[in-house]
């Protein structure tokens, strides 16, 4: 039985060769591929950028060794830097409750 | 309803707070709160070490402030490391399962 960690891992891995093998190298993310996972899996996120380049951008940031495709290394930390941000905002709201 | 891409985020912060709340710092986890959530969570992983200081030095390698504890930013990375290490094996695998079909 895998535990909770081990599960949000694999969903990782699954979630990114979900996308990445629709066209181009199967084991990378291409833009258009990246973009329809963030329509999908980011759908919040995505809303709350008022730039319509936002995808674009990202892509930049992401493609670390410039091949220009998003490899999984390269995905995990667009996954990492998302989770960091709402790791403080769910501690910020945990102080709040802890003065009520 | 989230994706399953925020559930699995979701569940990185709550795993770790589980964890970090009940000595030290309650934000962070101590040595002690860590080794607990290696021998809960990642308990395959960590069977595969032989070495017996094999979670000190984790420790060591994680805690990137120095100050004796490890905060979500530095235990995320763990995750990070190990993922990619399970990604290039899941791809080995889809390759051979590939070779299988041809």
């Amino acid at each position: 039985m895998p535990s909770d960690l081990e599960r949000a891992m694999e969903t990782l891995i699954t979630v990114f060769h979900r996308y990445s093998g629709a066209e181009g190298n199967s084991s990378t993310l291409s833009r258009r591929e990246l973009k329809q996972l963030m329509e999908k899996e980011l759908a919040s996120f995505l809303k709350s950028q008022k730039d319509p380049a936002a995808v674009d951008k990202i892509m930049k940031d992401l493609d670390a060794n410039g091949d220009g495709e998003v490899n999984f290394e390269e995905f995990v930390s667009l996954v990492v830097g998302l989770s960091i941000a709402c790791e403080q905002l769910y501690q910020k709201q945990m102080k709040a409750a802890a003065k009520k | 309803m989230p994706s399953e891409l925020e559930t699995a985020m979701e569940s990185l912060i709550m795993v770790f707070h589980r964890y970090a709340g009940k000595e030290g710092r309650s934000g962070t986890l101590t040595r002690r709160e860590l080794r607990i959530l290696m021998e809960n969570e990642l308990s395959g992983f960590l069977k595969s070490q032989k070495d017996p200081t094999f979670v000190d030095r984790i420790m060591k390698d994680l805690d990137a402030n120095g100050d004796g504890e490890v905060d979500f930013e530095e235990f995320v990375s763990l995750v990070l490391g190990l993922s990619i290490a399970c990604e290039a094996c899941y791809r080995v695998d889809l390759r051979k399962s590939q070779s299988w079909n041809l």
